[in-house]
């Protein structure tokens, strides 16, 4: 029987003598929303690059569905169903707002047609359409990162990957990434996988959390349960998004 | 009146060869110094079918101009991705030059000629001024392909693809966007951009020799890099201002037209000091420039 879910499995990268990833497993339930926290140099972009095929992995297997994506490249990646948002952005800043969003949709294969109703129905449930006309290169950085959530969910994922979403958002902005999160999962249904520095956001997004300190995964648990856990703290200690949590 | 016409023509041909030039950057940033055989087979193409009708001999051209443009993406360029501009660079001067070489085996060194549409060689006068109907026809095949062209880009999806792979390669594969077949496209595109190129060339200049189309290419890609190397619209708009002041310059400098060509690049500096990322640059993508 198919094992239904995402799972990167005993990952290992290193890049010369340093090791980076040291046997790391982690799940996706359909549906789940998982978080990944840590340091910085804890491993975590490097994960999300093997994951979505950008770089491979010395050791372990990634599968979506129990169907291998080793050796895949992110494109076939993303008609397999995984799409990713990215830390900087990396919005088409020439295109418009619905360009961008459409071509999230285009990228997996669909028609102009489907890929136009994905577009329209991605404004509407992400409340995005006073700026569909706008050129990306004219929005705020709050709403770069909306729209870059927007162009990942047009393609109606399995599994959407998120890079640090709410880096570099302002206080008022975090909420609506929060909301938006939540309609995405109301709406589309996908598992998720957050990825970021922000523990608030992290707990209150997150069925889960996983927390990776110096390439080694030492807690998958609750969001609850990682922000009692001492080694948790202890591998944020000095953080001071963890911090100041408390 | 005329001199404004020849200069809308010419400028309207150097648009369409730096249409062809930009179309290929923006998906591989590659300049495709060998699009200036494309544009002299398409050229040989219609002169050895000049006895088919016109239309069957230009779509002939197309045909191999186009298949030619994907063979050598297919043969070389693929092989070569990810190994740095440079490389790429020197693989499409070797290329050209190896096709002017295979020119020269094939069709021989001397030119070879042909009369295509000698109809278009005619003028007529119309309220007191004189119109040749080659440039007429010119800015109309001009016309018509820009229109393609902007529907193409402006409204399918290949040309949202293509606007995106011109913008950033690299996101665009990431998201899903087939690289191979919209670098085909590009490659298919220029071909038969080229082709048109070739048949306005001709139908002016029916002597075809294995460098037939390497005057315009080089000046095209100095338009390109005027009008704004990143952007389709940057290239086109480019392509024109050079064909259209090196056209003014020829009419106007009577005898001192030998030193239109510096004049024209006097032009080119200035542009370049006031606007280093081109007319159309954004300052955003000055540093990609």
């Amino acid at each position: 029987m198919m094992t239904q879910g995402f799972a990167a499995r005993e990952i290992s990268k290193a890049f010369g003598a340093l090791q980076v990833l040291d046997n790391v497993s982690l799940t996706i339930k359909p549906r789940e929303t998982v978080g990944l926290l840590g340091p910085n140099g804890a491993g975590k972009t490097t994960l999300i690059n093997i994951v979505a095929g950008y770089e491979p992995q010395d050791g372990g297997t990634v599968t979506i569905d129990g169907a291998p994506l080793d050796g895949m490249s992110p494109d076939k990646r993303a008609r397999a169903g995984i799409a990713r948002t990215f830390q900087s952005g990396r919005l088409f800043n020439s295109l418009t707002v619905a360009e961008n969003i459409a071509l999230g949709a285009l990228g997996v294969g669909v028609s102009k047609k489907i890929a136009e109703e994905r577009t329209a129905s991605t404004i509407e449930i992400l409340g995005l359409a006073s700026l569909a006309p706008l050129f990306a290169g004219s929005l705020s950085h709050g709403n770069a990162r909306l729209v870059g959530l927007a162009r990942a969910v047009a393609s109606q994922p399995k599994y959407l990957i998120m890079d640090e979403p709410a880096a570099g958002l302002n206080e008022s902005e975090v909420p609506r990434l929060l909301e938006a999160l939540a309609t995405i999962r109301e709406n589309i249904g996908c598992g998720m996988f957050l990825v970021d520095h922000n523990v608030g956001l992290v707990a209150e997004a997150c069925d889960r959390v996983a927390v990776l300190a110096t390439g080694i995964l030492i807690f998958d648990g609750s969001p609850q349960e990682a922000l009692a856990n001492a080694e948790v703290k202890s591998a944020y200690l000095g953080d001071a998004t963890f911090g100041g949590l408390h | 009146m005329q001199a404004i016409l020849d200069a809308i023509s010419l400028g309207g041909t150097y648009a369409l060869a730096a249409l062809g030039l930009g179309l290929v950057f923006g998906v591989m940033r590659l300049v495709n110094f060998a699009h200036a055989e494309l544009i002299t087979i398409s050229a040989y193409v219609m002169v050895v079918t000049n006895d088919l009708p016109l239309l069957i001999s230009f779509l002939l051209a197309s045909l191999v101009a186009a298949l030619l443009a994907i063979l050598t993406e297919l043969a070389i360029y693929r092989r070569l991705r990810g190994t740095g501009p440079a490389i790429m660079l020197i693989a499409s001067f070797g290329l050209s030059v190896g096709l002017q070489k295979s020119y020269e085996l094939i069709f021989g060194a001397l030119p070879r000629s042909a009369a295509v549409a000698p109809w278009m060689t005619g003028s007529f006068e119309f309220a007191g001024l004189n119109f040749t109907i080659s440039s007429l026809v010119t800015v109309a095949i001009t016309i018509a392909i820009l229109l393609a062209m902007g529907y193409l880009v402006e409204r399918t999806t290949l040309g949202l693809q293509l606007r995106a792979a011109a913008t950033d390669f690299k996101t665009a594969r990431l998201l899903g966007v087939r690289s191979n077949r919209l670098i085909g496209s590009a490659f298919a595109i220029s071909g038969i951009l080229a082709s048109a190129v070739g048949f306005i060339l001709v139908v002016e200049n029916p002597q075809v020799d294995p460098m037939f189309g390497l005057n315009i290419t080089i000046l095209a890609l100095v338009g390109i890099v005027i009008g704004g190397i990143s952007s389709l619209r940057g290239a086109a708009l480019g392509g024109f201002i050079v064909g259209f002041i090196l056209s003014i310059l020829n009419t106007f400098l009577g005898n001192a037209r030998v030193y239109a060509y510096s004049y024209l690049f006097l032009a080119v500096v200035i542009i370049l000091l006031v606007r280093p990322g081109g007319i159309l640059s954004k300052r955003n993508e000055m540093e990609r420039v």
